[in-house]
C-alpha cells in the first residue's frame, strides 16, 4: 500500500472553513478515482506543513471523514480510503443529496440557466467525472 | 495551576510609557491547544502585551495570567510553561551555536536533543559558528530551536518573522506546525503577534485586532472568513442608488459596485439581484483584508 499524493488546495477566499475544504477535496478525489479504496492518505504532520495550516485542522478534517465513513484509521499505520463509503441508509443519503441539489437549483435560477440547459450540464459534468474515473482505472491496470 | 485554566488570560490590561498609552483596557482569553494571534499595526501595543506576559513589564492596571499563574508573582512557574521568540533576537556574541543552545538548555527541565539535532540540520546551521556572526534569519532560527526543544505547553512569538526573507519565513511557519505541534497534539498553545498576517493565515484559529492599545475585534478565523465578504456587481447602466448603510466600504466605479460587508452579505446579495446585475460575485476576505477593512472603517 503506497501513500498517494492527493493534491489539496486551500482557498482562503472561498469563505468555507479550512477543515471542510479538506473534507470536500478528499471526497472529490475519492469520487474521481484520484484516490482509490485502500490507498493511504498523507499523514497529518506533512500535510499540515505542506498546506501550512494548523495540525488540529487536518486532524479535525480526518476525524470528520472517518465519521462520514469515507476513510478509516488503522492505529500506527495511518488513514486509508475505505472500500464502501457510506454507512448511511439510502433515504438518508438521498435526503443529504437533495439538500445539495436544491442549492444548485437556486443558484441556476439566479444565473438564468433554464431547466433543459441545467440538465444537459448535469449530464456533461457526470460524463467528465466518468472519464476521469476510467482514466485513473486504466492507469492502475498499466501500473 | 489548574488544568482547566486558560493558557492566557488578559483582563483589562493597561500600560503607559509616561503619558503615552501603549495598552488600554485589553481583555482576551486563549484556550489551551489553540493558535491565537494578536494583529495590530506597529505601535498598536502588541509587544507591550507580550512583555507583560513574560514579566518584562508589570501591568499598571488589570492583570495577566498564564495557565492561572501570575507572571509577576510566580515568574519561575510561568517561565517553566512557556517559551518565547522575540522580534529582536540577541545572544552572547562570543558563544557559538552549540554553546548557546547548551546554555539555554541549562535553564530548562526538558530539552529534546533529537528535535534539536533535526532542526539544526534542517536550518543548515553550523554548531561551531559564533552567534555574533549569524545573519538575522539564522539568529531567529536558533531562537526557534531554543523555544521548541523545551517542549513547553505555550509558545509565544512576538513578530517572529518580520525582517526575514521569504524562505526563512516559510521554514519558520512549517517548523512551528511540524516540530512544535508534534507532541501532545491539542495541548500545544501558540500565541503570536504579527502584522505579516498572510503567512500565518492557515495556522490561526482565533485572533484579536488591536489598535492604539484597544481591542477592535476578536474573531474566530473560519467564522470571520465566512462573515466578511467582498461583493462585486456590474450593471447594464449606472449601479442603483441603494442604501448600503450596513456595508463597511462601498466603491462605485462606472457600472461597477464593490462592497465589503460583515455578516450582511446574503441580504445585500438578494437586494442587488433585484436590480438584475450583469455579473454578481462574492468572495471571502482573507484575514489580512479583514484586518485592513476593520481598521479603515
Amino acid at each position: 500500500m503506497t501513500e498517494r499524493q492527493v493534491i489539496l488546495q486551500i482557498n482562503f477566499k472561498s469563505g468555507m472553513p479550512i477543515y471542510l475544504q479538506v473534507v470536500d477535496q478528499v471526497k472529490a478525489a475519492a469520487a474521481s478515482g484520484a484516490l482509490r479504496p485502500g490507498e493511504m492518505l498523507p499523514s497529518i504532520r506533512p500535510l499540515a506543513e505542506e498546506l501550512r495550516v494548523n495540525r488540529n485542522t487536518i486532524a479535525k478534517a480526518y476525524s470528520e471523514l472517518e465519521s462520514l465513513g469515507v476513510i478509516e484509521t488503522l492505529p500506527g499505520r495511518g488513514c486509508f480510503l475505505k472500500e464502501n463509503h457510506s454507512g448511511l441508509r439510502k433515504e438518508v443519503r438521498r435526503k443529504l443529496l437533495i439538500a445539495e441539489i436544491d442549492q444548485v437549483i437556486v443558484q441556476a435560477h439566479h444565473l438564468q440557466v433554464a431547466r433543459d440547459e441545467f440538465l444537459e450540464l448535469l449530464h456533461e459534468r457526470m460524463d467528465v467525472l466518468d472519464v476521469k474515473r476510467r482514466a485513473s482505472k486504466d492507469h492502475k491496470k498499466e501500473g | 495551576m489548574t488544568s482547566s485554566a486558560p493558557a492566557i488570560q488578559i483582563e483589562n490590561l493597561s500600560y503607559s510609557y509616561g503619558s503615552a498609552e501603549a495598552v488600554n483596557g485589553l481583555t482576551l482569553t486563549v484556550q489551551p491547544g489553540r493558535c491565537y494571534a494578536l494583529f495590530g499595526r506597529n505601535g498598536a501595543g502588541k509587544t507591550t502585551t507580550m512583555k507583560c506576559l513574560l514579566n518584562l513589564l508589570r501591568p499598571q492596571r488589570g492583570h495577566v495570567r498564564v495557565f492561572g499563574l501570575d507572571p509577576s508573582k510566580q515568574e519561575v512557574g510561568v517561565k517553566r510553561l512557556l517559551s518565547y521568540v522575540p522580534d529582536q533576537v540577541a545572544f552572547y556574541p562570543w558563544m557559538n551555536v552549540r554553546e548557546t543552545l547548551d546554555y539555554l538548555a541549562s535553564f530548562r527541565e526538558r530539552w529534546n536533543r533529537k528535535t534539536e539535532h533535526q532542526l539544526l540540520e534542517r536550518f543548515q546551521l553550523d554548531p561551531a559558528q559564533r552567534t555574533g556572526s549569524l545573519s538575522k534569519g539564522q539568529r531567529t532560527q536558533v531562537a526557534l530551536i531554543a523555544a521548541i526543544c523545551p517542549e513547553t505547553d505555550l509558545l509565544v512569538l512576538d513578530e517572529p518573522t518580520s525582517g526575514l526573507d521569504p524562505i526563512v519565513r516559510r521554514e519558520f511557519i512549517e517548523t512551528v506546525i511540524g516540530a512544535y505541534q508534534d507532541g501532545n497534539l491539542g495541548n500545544r498553545t501558540i500565541f503570536v503577534s504579527t502584522h505579516l498576517i498572510t503567512e500565518f493565515e492557515g495556522l490561526i484559529d482565533e485572533f484579536t485586532i488591536i489598535d492604539r492599545g484597544r481591542v477592535v475585534a476578536t474573531l474566530d478565523s473560519d467564522h470571520a472568513r465566512h462573515r466578511y465578504q467582498k461583493i462585486r456587481a456590474r450593471f447594464a447602466q449606472a449601479p442603483p442608488e441603494l442604501d448600503f448603510g450596513a456595508a463597511l466600504r462601498v466603491r462605485r466605479e462606472g457600472r461597477e459596485l464593490e462592497l465589503i460587508v460583515n455578516g450582511t452579505g446574503p441580504e445585500l446579495l438578494e437586494r442587488l439581484r433585484e436590480h438584475n446585475p450583469e455579473a454578481l460575485t462574492t468572495e471571502a476576505l482573507t484575514l489580512e483584508e479583514i484586518f485592513v477593512a476593520t481598521l479603515k472603517s
